[in-house]
């Protein structure tokens, strides 16, 4: 069977998604999960298939969902509205979004999706937490045996205090 | 351009401390935020405003009449919205600046005649993006209901709006291209979403006359 000649085929639009917090490790077929939901949801089976929402890849820190032009703002609210991936709590972030997956490659490259991470342990409210620390300020602190547990987001200052 | 979320709750209310959730919110590009905290000031870079919650949640008319603001100071005031005579009542008293949760209050609950004293009284309705977004099913479509009809009263009647991200975590916040996607839903246009991302400004330092000083 012959593909389709580029003039025939749809036009697409890729949308770069910062995933918070940096830590979570997730794949593209969970994040489809999530991200469908969510757009079915918002606007329906229809809309769904208007706007053939796509996770083309997930890494940690990032990843990066294709839509059909001219309904990127729909793929936007979808990506604004998911807030859990699985049992993990998450924020999507669009960065920027482009026609080419080459553009976003060489946004990856320049930008900070993956900050270097430090484990060790601290001290908050009287409890000691196991601690994430990234980015110069932010640490995210778990409680001792129970990794279920939601995490606490704070800031080196806060540890200070 | 100024940008504000008009509500987010920090440790102890929320998982994330008050100095994260300005460092998120600058990252996200908000150059203020309101903070149902008392704590004022300038951290990371983005200034944080106060709350004071007038009355409490589903009081009565008369109740709300005879509330007065928890503390002095610089701060937002709001009110929790409830049934159509506790709405008057607040809106009638003056003393607050902000009317929430609306969305979970009965259909007529405001309506025209509220819109308008709003309007003349210079009361702005929140618009609280969390529970459009943790919502599902029947309570999410009567959220959007509700700011669709808030949107359109706003148009008519010209009572301001401000956008909350209502968020009890970093994860929870929203950026301004978010907000203004997600206000695409209910029929809240670019512009209008602008102008109500500066409204918590125009509420702390409304415009006056100008006054010649001899």
């Amino acid at each position: 069977m012959k593909p389709l000649p580029p003039t025939l085929r749809e036009n697409r639009r890729y949308v770069l998604v910062r995933i918070e917090p940096p830590w979570f490790e997730t794949d593209s077929r969970t994040l489809y999960g999530a991200l469908a939901e969510s757009v079915t949801a918002l606007f329906g089976d229809t809309g769904m298939a208007r706007i053939q929402p796509a996770v083309i890849s997930a890494s940690r820190g990032y990843a990066i969902v294709r839509c059909i032009r001219s309904t990127e703002d729909e793929l936007l609210a979808g990506l604004a509205a998911v807030h859990h991936v699985g049992s993990q709590k998450v924020a999507l972030r669009s960065v920027r979004t482009s026609g080419t997956l080459r553009a976003l490659r060489s946004t990856i490259r320049e930008g900070r999706f993956c900050p270097a991470m430090e484990t060790g342990e601290a001290r908050f409210g009287g409890k000691t937490y196991e601690s994430v620390s990234y980015q110069l300020e932010k640490v995210d602190l778990f409680e001792k045996g129970f990794k279920s547990q939601e995490p606490l987001f704070l800031t080196a200052e806060d540890l200070e205090e | 351009m100024q940008c504000t979320d008009a509500c987010v709750f920090p440790y102890p209310g929320g998982d994330s401390s008050l100095r994260r959730m300005a460092l998120s919110a600058r990252e996200l590009g908000f150059d203020s935020i309101v903070a149902a905290c008392p704590a004022n000031g300038t951290y990371c870079g983005v200034e944080v405003i106060g709350m004071k919650v007038m009355g409490r949640t589903g009081a009565g008319a008369k109740e709300v009449s005879h509330a007065e603001p928890g503390q002095e100071g610089r701060a937002i005031t709001v009110a929790h919205a409830g049934e159509y005579a506790a709405n008057r009542a607040l809106l009638r008293t003056g003393k607050i600046m902000v009317l929430r949760g609306i969305q979970w209050t009965p259909k007529n609950s405001f309506d025209h005649i509220l819109s308008r004293m709003a309007a003349e009284r210079g009361i702005a309705v929140d618009i609280d993006f969390s529970s459009l977004i943790c919502e599902r099913g029947s309570s999410r479509q009567r959220v959007i209901q509700r700011y669709a009809d808030i949107v359109r009263l706003h148009r008519k009647f010209g009572f301001s709006l401000t956008l909350s991200s209502g968020a009890r975590s970093v994860l929870g916040m929203r950026s301004p291209r978010e907000m203004t996607v997600l206000g695409g839903l209910f029929g809240l246009e670019e512009d209008d979403t602008g102008r109500a991302l500066g409204t918590v400004r125009q509420l702390l330092f409304p415009r006056s006359p100008v006054e010649v000083v001899e």
